[in-house]
């Protein structure tokens, strides 16, 4: 038997699809309730968050090359500002939030490090968070991606190749670049030269003096410096010996340059998968994790 | 004074005992270096005397005072272990040896003889990933961590040139045991000294051979793996094979407010007794949180859980957990990480340990071995075997001649 009957017209959701939304990050008109940015596929919760907010969030950005520890150290990083009832605190906005935590606490605690993040933007995490600091009325509300190193290093030798990075970068308040020490350590170049020319295509981003990048924060972060403990003691000797052009670019173009080290490891060994020998923690105990975030919050709020 | 004279005739003795040419040498090289890096000024012998046995000089003394000083100056060191040894015990006064005996328990905690499973001891588990039984000797185990304090008096000793209780294979790389300042002792210290206020928080940034050093030149030894897990886990036999363990020293369940660690703690290390509500069944202070314990296990050999690591350098088995361990998984009695014996991090420290075999019944002596080998765990139950062999723990009269001639250098 067949029932016939109307259904009501919801002449709302017509209307709803006929009001653009911006997206936050390349501001390219999106349908009221996509769940990505058709364009750069950056979460539109980011913007519909934003609209809610009488400032709109300030951005950081964690870059650096493949495998130097973006995902461990910005997952660790808000694993234990939400953890710490200390001076800084961090408080996600929305569940996509703690996905970068929840997925780098589990991995960490099983004895892994995090999966690669995937060079594809719709796969990355993202993180919106309020901090709050002792002795600061007013919370900074905080908008980090865990970029691909792979996406990153095509943007900056192609630019555009990637839609998100560009307007992120240009928008971005403040950076954290992570380099690996122990790569630095072992001779290797690959570090020094990445991270210059992160540092050039950052450079470029805007010639505008109060604009652009060249006084904005960058906070140089060595990471895996547990195993260098020398690291610890002086990260900007280190860098100044290790990487001369990296440390000669950041004096020459750069004004708001400071150097931290990084460790979330006690110590590792490798261990023999199914896909080959992977490098795991052998306990974790992070140190130098919250510095560099601290200190480009307070040059930002300066 | 019969007893007094045998005791001065015996430690003559050892002061007149012979060092291996080597052993001079890396010792003369030990003090050129040293003194080339620090320039520090000649030795004063009458203020090292003073220091280590009190205002006056020893040459000021009669010789039965001069061996009642030397005592004294052991005990204050913290080596009535020593003083305990069948060797020399029974040279000593019943003063002499009543004040060593007190010593010793107020220093070290008793820790039973019995069987203790290391790995894994979830019922969960399956039969291939559970961990394995051991049997332990029963033992002495220091109440707390070796101090600041208790170090520095090992340095001030001239511990870093009594090469005699060094592992000869380490000589070479003793030149890099230094302070921030080129002098011998600890990574983190200045000058031959601690931070101030530090002197009763646990020692840091020594490696396991610096340890195992001290831990013979106080009399006692480096705890077995073994050892260490059940002066911790406390087990307790309730079949003839199967046997509880705590999972911390307190219990089965972590609280946070028992000990120092990342979040609970100031995020530094604390003095070393400290949490007193976390102490062991058998009193030891410490053994989970503030600073990891080396020990003489290796670390990978034997996995139960079926990891196959493989290490990019022989390690060391550490236990406890740190001020800065973040997962309370990783600070329970089981867990053990590695680190290579070499390294001298800022949250490592070292607690002793004393067989009971060498000091309460002489007849008896058993077997830990400090060299990396399969057995540096403790003694697996179906191979228990406590009455053979020497006890590594039984020292030659040249090697206490050693020991006891770099007192007096």
């Amino acid at each position: 038997m067949i029932k016939e009957g109307a259904l009501p017209l919801d002449s709302w959701r017509l209307a709803q699809y006929a009001v653009q939304s911006p997206c936050y990050i390349c501001e390219t008109d999106n349908i009221g309730d996509a769940e990505l940015c058709h364009r750069c596929f950056a979460p539109m919760a980011l913007a519909h968050q934003a609209q809610t907010q009488k400032t709109p969030p300030r951005m950081f950005a964690t870059v650096g090359a493949s495998g130097v520890g973006k995902t461990v150290y910005l997952g660790m990083l808000m694993d234990m500002l939400s953890r710490q009832p200390n001076h800084l605190q961090a408080l996600a906005r929305g569940a996509f939030s703690i996905n970068l935590q929840q997925a780098t606490a589990s991995a960490l605690a099983r004895g892994e490090f995090p999966s690669k993040t995937p060079t594809e933007p719709d796969r990355w995490n993202w993180v919106h968070c309020q901090v709050r600091s002792a002795g600061q009325k007013t919370p900074v509300e905080l908008i980090m991606p865990d970029m691909a190193g792979e996406a990153l290093f095509e943007e900056v030798d192609h630019p555009h190749s990637h839609e998100v990075i560009h307007p992120l970068l240009a928008k971005c308040a403040g950076v954290m670049i992570l380099i690996d020490t122990v790569k630095l350590q072992a001779g290797s170049l690959d570090q020094d030269y990445f991270t210059m020319k992160l540092l050039s295509y950052l450079a470029e981003l805007s010639t505008d003096t109060k604009r652009g990048w060249l006084d904005r924060p960058i906070a140089m972060v060595l990471t895996k410096a547990d195993e260098c403990e020398e690291c610890f003691v002086d990260p900007t000797g280190f860098v100044q010996s290790r990487a001369p052009g990296l440390w000669q670019q950041c004096h020459e173009q750069f004004t708001n340059v400071s150097f931290f080290a990084a460790g979330v490891a006690g110590g590792c060994a490798y261990q023999t998968r199914r896909g080959g020998r992977v490098r795991v923690p052998l306990r974790v105990e992070p140190r130098g994790i919250i510095e560099p975030f601290e200190w480009l919050l307070k040059q930002v709020k300066g | 004074m019969k007893n007094h004279t045998e005791a001065f005739d015996v430690l003559a003795g050892l002061l007149g005992g012979v060092l291996g040419t080597a052993a001079l040498a890396w010792a003369a090289l030990r003090r050129f270096r040293f003194r080339a890096v620090t320039a520090r000024p000649p030795l004063d012998t009458k203020a090292v005397a003073a220091e280590m046995h009190g205002d006056e000089p020893l040459a000021a003394q009669p010789a039965n005072a001069d061996v009642g000083s030397l005592v004294e100056g052991m005990l204050a060191q913290g080596r009535y272990a020593l003083l305990l040894r069948r060797q020399l015990v029974s040279n000593l006064t019943p003063e002499q040896s009543q004040a060593a005996k007190e010593a010793l328990e107020r220093g070290m905690s008793l820790v039973p003889e019995g069987n203790v499973m290391l790995g894994t001891t979830d019922e969960d588990d399956d039969e291939a990933n559970r961990g394995v039984v051991w049997h332990v000797g029963g033992l002495f185990l220091d109440r707390y961590l070796v101090t600041n304090r208790q170090y520095r008096q090992f340095v001030t000793g001239r511990g870093y040139e009594q090469m005699a209780i060094w592992d000869p294979q380490i000589w070479p790389a003793m030149l890099e045991f230094v302070d921030a300042t080129g002098c011998p002792g600890p990574r983190y210290w200045r000058n031959g000294g601690y931070a101030a206020g530090e002197d009763e928080h646990p020692v840091v940034g020594l490696s396991w051979y610096e340890a195992a050093a001290y831990a013979r030149w106080v009399g006692k030894r480096l705890p077995s793996e073994a050892e260490w897990v059940k002066a911790a886990a406390w087990p307790v036999p309730i079949s003839d094979s199967r046997q509880s363990q705590r999972k911390f020293p307190w219990g089965d369940t972590m609280d946070r407010l028992r000990c120092n660690l990342w979040g609970s703690g100031p995020g530094r290390t604390v003095p070393v007794a400290e949490y007193s509500s976390g102490v062991s069944v058998g009193g030891a202070y410490q053994l989970i949180g503030n600073v990891w314990e080396w020990t003489t296990g290796n670390f990978g050999a034997g996995d139960c859980a079926g990891r196959d690591l493989t290490l990019p350098v022989p390690m060391k088995s550490i236990h406890g957990g740190a001020f800065d361990t973040y997962f309370e998984h990783q600070a329970t009695c089981q867990f053990q990480s590695g680190e290579s014996p070499l390294s001298r991090k800022h949250n490592i420290g070292f607690r002793c340990a004393l067989g009971l075999c060498d000091i309460a019944a002489p007849r008896r002596s058993c077997r830990v071995d400090e060299q990396p080998d399969d057995e540096a765990r403790g003694t697996p139950t179906d191979a228990a075997s406590f009455d053979e062999g020497p006890s590594t723990m039984e020292r030659s009269d040249e090697e206490l001649a050693a020991v006891a001639q770099g007192d007096h250098a």
